[in-house]
């Protein structure tokens, strides 16, 4: 075997490996980041295979062809990454979403809040229907994240199609809470007030990613 | 040695994965290369195989990566985190406990036919 141990290396992609990574790159799905993180460890994977052939004896035409059949067709490698890369997009959709709800949330708990003397879940449910259906995001985004994640070598792993499942469901109840809400503070016929503004304006904000989001996750999931 | 079907490795996988980057830090390829040679070509894995199981590894904290330039290269080297060695020390046993009964019954006489 060829010395691959992290050694130095100064081949450079030729026509073919290039014409190869293009194709691959224009068949993979997911976030940016990641993507461009697959090309790059391909594409010096490619290098040292090509190098290792023609180490052995074949012409660099020759050892192009072979690495590029050594690592299969751009689909077929497309196609291997797309659950990671599924997986990847979950991931970081479920962490937006945690991350934002408060910028949102906060808001509308100014602004829906029940009287002061009015104290317990009963009553926080009555001023702000939307509480239950945050309750179940909460829940689904922290266990698709742990069974997505380093918990999953103690919990059953959560596969790439039901996280995509979990990141709809998510984008769902966010879009359901938002009309909810603002639905709600409409109907109310109070005068609207800056803060009743911005709550709407941030939940606006979410509902056009929310459907974004399902949008994408649903492409993703039907691949 | 023919070639063995990647399904035939499947909940394997992992175990291998982690045996081979247990000799030190590898990059992807080095590793396919690493399961084939070791082998003697009986564990010729496709591309599309090793590396997004790389990926998943690195995702449960078995194992981590770094990138480093070398000429002019951008390469991803990974390598065993203190959980990825745990891990690797219990498959092994939990192997050795497996090929142990397995090789036992497969290689068991057939009972003597009574008269």
């Amino acid at each position: 075997m060829a010395s691959h141990r992290l050694s130095a290396d100064t081949d450079t992609h030729d026509d073919a490996l290039a014409a190869y990574l293009a194709d691959l790159a224009a068949r993979l799905r997911g976030p940016h980041h990641r993507r461009q993180a697959i090309l790059a460890e391909l594409s010096d994977g490619l290098d040292q295979a090509a190098q290792d052939h023609r180490a052995a004896g074949l012409t660099p035409d020759q050892a192009a062809t072979a690495a590029i059949a050594q690592f299969g067709t751009p689909q077929a490698v497309a196609d291997a990454f797309g659950g990671e890369l599924a997986t990847a997009y979950a991931r970081r959709t479920i962490v937006w979403f945690i991350a934002t709800g408060p910028l949102v949330g906060i808001w509308w708990l100014l602004l829906l809040h029940p009287n002061p003397w009015r104290t317990g879940l009963i009553a926080l449910v009555a001023a702000i229907p939307a509480i239950p259906l945050i309750a179940i995001a909460i829940v689904t985004a922290g266990g698709t994240f742990a069974t997505t994640g380093r918990l999953m070598r103690w919990l059953p792993e959560t596969g790439p199609h039901r996280a995509l499942a979990a990141t709809i469901t998510i984008a769902a109840i966010c879009i359901i809470g938002d009309l909810t809400v603002i639905t709600m503070l409409l109907a109310s016929g109070t005068p609207t007030r800056p803060l009743g503004l911005v709550a709407i304006a941030a939940s606006l904000t979410r509902l056009a990613c929310s459907i974004t989001v399902v949008r994408h996750a649903t492409r993703m999931r039907s691949r | 040695m023919l070639p063995m079907r990647p399904d035939l490795l499947k909940g394997h996988l992992d175990t291998l994965l982690l045996a081979v980057l247990g000799s030190g830090p590898q990059h992807g390829y080095a590793v396919i290369e690493a399961l084939r040679t070791d082998s003697d070509g009986a564990l010729d894995l496709p591309t599309g195989t090793v590396y997004p199981a790389l990926h998943r590894l690195e995702r449960a904290g078995l194992i981590t990566s770094d990138w480093q330039t070398v000429g002019g290269r951008r390469r991803r080297a990974y390598r065993l985190t203190p959980a990825g060695q745990t891990a690797l020390g219990e498959q092994r046993a939990v192997w050795d406990q497996f090929s142990t009964a397995v090789t036992a019954v497969l290689t068991r006489r057939p009972w003597p036919v009574t008269a």
